[in-house]
């Protein structure tokens, strides 16, 4: 099936997060308000804005159950929204709850606990707020996981059993912390990651290999296995128990975010415009091949700008000034279809999510990106396509 | 307007600043036993060249290549160690010696023809051989190890 492509918007989409039936999606259009789409046919049409931060929203979640939005901001704060009646005229609308996230700068990513009854955000001050509901005073309050953070956490992805929490940051490393809150969880069972588990225990620590920032990071479906992707183009795979590593060094550019698929598959996707499956198991992972069919549908587009094939510069700029040096042409060297990529996003990835589970898989993956666009995947629909992609060794 | 606030470093005055030497792992060699390999790898390298095998002595020059602060002799030894052995390759054999190194061995060529050129005055020597390299090094290697020469910290 091809990929659903969905114009949102002239501006980049920071993030995006579907509801849970899937027929509306919220978004940040590189702004301070979250936008919300209802799909209506082939389009979508924006019915809501959430407006409330005063700077850049950073990252949005749907809890799927509960129905409550989150959303992190560079205004370091965090709002709930929950669809409330209002008391005169019984409109149902957003109403926002302030986090008291105790963060002095920017938050930068923030996920729902599986239960929906926590919330983790990352931040800029080091330190990562994990969130849970005081009933008595009727706010989220947040208990701050410092140590070691050395730097800027860019991610963090829950483990299924709703206690432990995985962390991407600008120090190189990604981390499995224990996010244990008396009030909220029972005692979790042991896991490959340790039995005994206070708050704050660090259960695992995990460097990229080539210094470079960990961007995102993911769970697998069952927890046991962790994935990294890190800004040293290239992504981790740790086996707690083994204990193994395996680093696939890729030979494009950097992905910036990643989901699992199922417990042997995971997508990534980033600067290089296109989601990436990769696949394995214990025994060894290697890239598979991409989602985006970059060579069939567009074949008659002729060589390929932009990201290409592994280590072809871009000729096509190249060119352009070999021939303004040597022959005098200026401009109007190429019609304005050059500049277009082959990919479908025409611009970096900013975000992957799961879209639908079929049968203990996720089937189909959704993405956002720079260019504006929302597309829906099919995530077995993997075509391992030499020249765009030909090169990726492990 | 007075603006000479801006210059105040104030990365002094917080008691928890993120130090170089933390970005990654120390060279656990000392300093002076670095230069002693850095120069020892030279005559072998020799050797290896003496038998025309370009790709073993590539391997001997970038295995445990010197990094991190207090080896800026053995670095520079290690560089000029490697630009005997570019300049003495055939440009047509560039592909096929590339190819058989290892991804730790390409991502760490990658970091000396940066340094190569971004040495002042190498560049009129060598520039055209390390950008030869450089370009075929590329369409192997993929520009994912250009983005890890930029990124990794342990610089050559």
């Amino acid at each position: 099936m091809a990929p659903e492509v969905f114009n949102i918007a002239q501006t980049p989409i920071t993030c995006h997060a579907f509801s849970a039936d899937h027929k509306q999606v919220a978004v940040s259009l590189n702004s301070n308000d979250a936008q919300i789409y209802t799909r209506q046919g082939a389009a979508w049409t924006p019915t809501e804005t959430l407006s409330e931060h005063d700077k850049l929203i950073t990252s949005i979640d749907w809890a799927p159950n509960s129905n409550r939005i989150v959303t992190a901001s560079q205004d370091r704060n965090a709002y709930v929204w929950q669809q409330t009646p209002d008391p005169q005229t019984g409109k149902v609308t957003w109403k926002p709850t302030l986090v008291l996230l105790r963060i002095n700068r920017a938050a930068t990513h923030v996920r729902w606990s599986p239960k929906e009854d926590k919330f983790a955000v990352a931040s800029g001050a080091r330190a990562i707020a994990i969130c849970s509901f005081d009933p008595e005073n009727n706010w989220w309050v947040s208990k701050l996981l410092k140590k070691p953070i050395r730097s800027t956490v860019l991610s963090v992805d829950w483990h299924p059993n709703n206690v432990l929490l995985a962390a991407g940051s600008a120090d190189m490393k990604a981390r499995v912390f224990s996010a244990y809150i008396k009030e909220v969880d029972d005692k979790p069972a042991a896991t490959v990651w340790g039995s005994k588990l206070p708050f704050n225990t660090i259960c695992g620590e995990y460097a990229s290999p080539a210094g470079g920032w960990v961007h995102a990071v993911g769970f697998s479906p069952s927890g046991n296995v962790l994935a990294f992707a890190s800004h040293d183009s290239s992504i981790s795979i740790v086996y707690p128990d083994g204990p193994a590593i395996y680093n696939i060094r890729i030979s494009s550019l950097p992905f910036v975010t990643l989901t699992w698929t199922a417990e042997d598959t995971l997508v990534a996707a980033g600067h290089d415009c296109q989601p990436v499956v990769f696949s394995g198991s214990e025994a060894g992972w290697q890239g598979v091949g991409s989602l985006d069919d970059s060579t069939s549908a567009k074949a008659g587009a002729g060589p390929r700008a932009g990201p290409g094939g592994v280590g072809r510069l871009n000729s096509l700029a190249f060119s352009t000034f070999r021939d303004a040096d040597t022959r005098g042409h200026t401009g109007a060297g190429g019609t304005p279809s050059d500049t277009k990529l082959l990919t479908v996003h025409q611009n970096t990835i900013t975000s992957v999510r799961p879209y639908e589970v079929r049968g203990g898989r996720v089937s189909r993956v959704s993405t956002s990106g720079v260019d504006g666009n929302l597309v829906i995947w099919d995530a077995d629909n993997v075509s391992a396509v030499a020249g765009a992609f030909g090169g990726l060794r492990v | 307007m007075d603006n000479a606030f801006r210059k105040i470093d104030i990365d002094a005055y917080d008691e928890d600043v993120l130090q170089e030497e933390e970005l990654f792992d120390a060279d656990p060699r000392d300093p002076a036993q670095v230069l002693d390999d850095a120069k020892q790898r030279q005559s072998a390298v020799r050797s290896a060249l003496a038998r025309s095998d370009v790709v073993g002595a590539l391997n001997t020059v970038l295995e445990n290549a010197p990094y991190g602060p207090n080896v800026e002799e053995a670095k520079t030894v290690t560089l000029q160690t490697l630009l005997t052995i570019l300049n003495t390759t055939k440009a047509t054999e560039i592909p096929a010696v590339i190819k058989a190194l290892s991804q730790d061995g390409q991502d760490t060529l990658m970091k000396y023809l940066y340094k190569g050129m971004a040495m002042p005055g190498w560049g009129d020597i060598s520039g055209s051989v390390l950008l030869g390299w450089h370009e075929k090094l590329t369409e192997v290697a993929g520009t994912g190890c250009i983005v890890r020469t930029m990124t990794d910290r342990r610089t050559v």
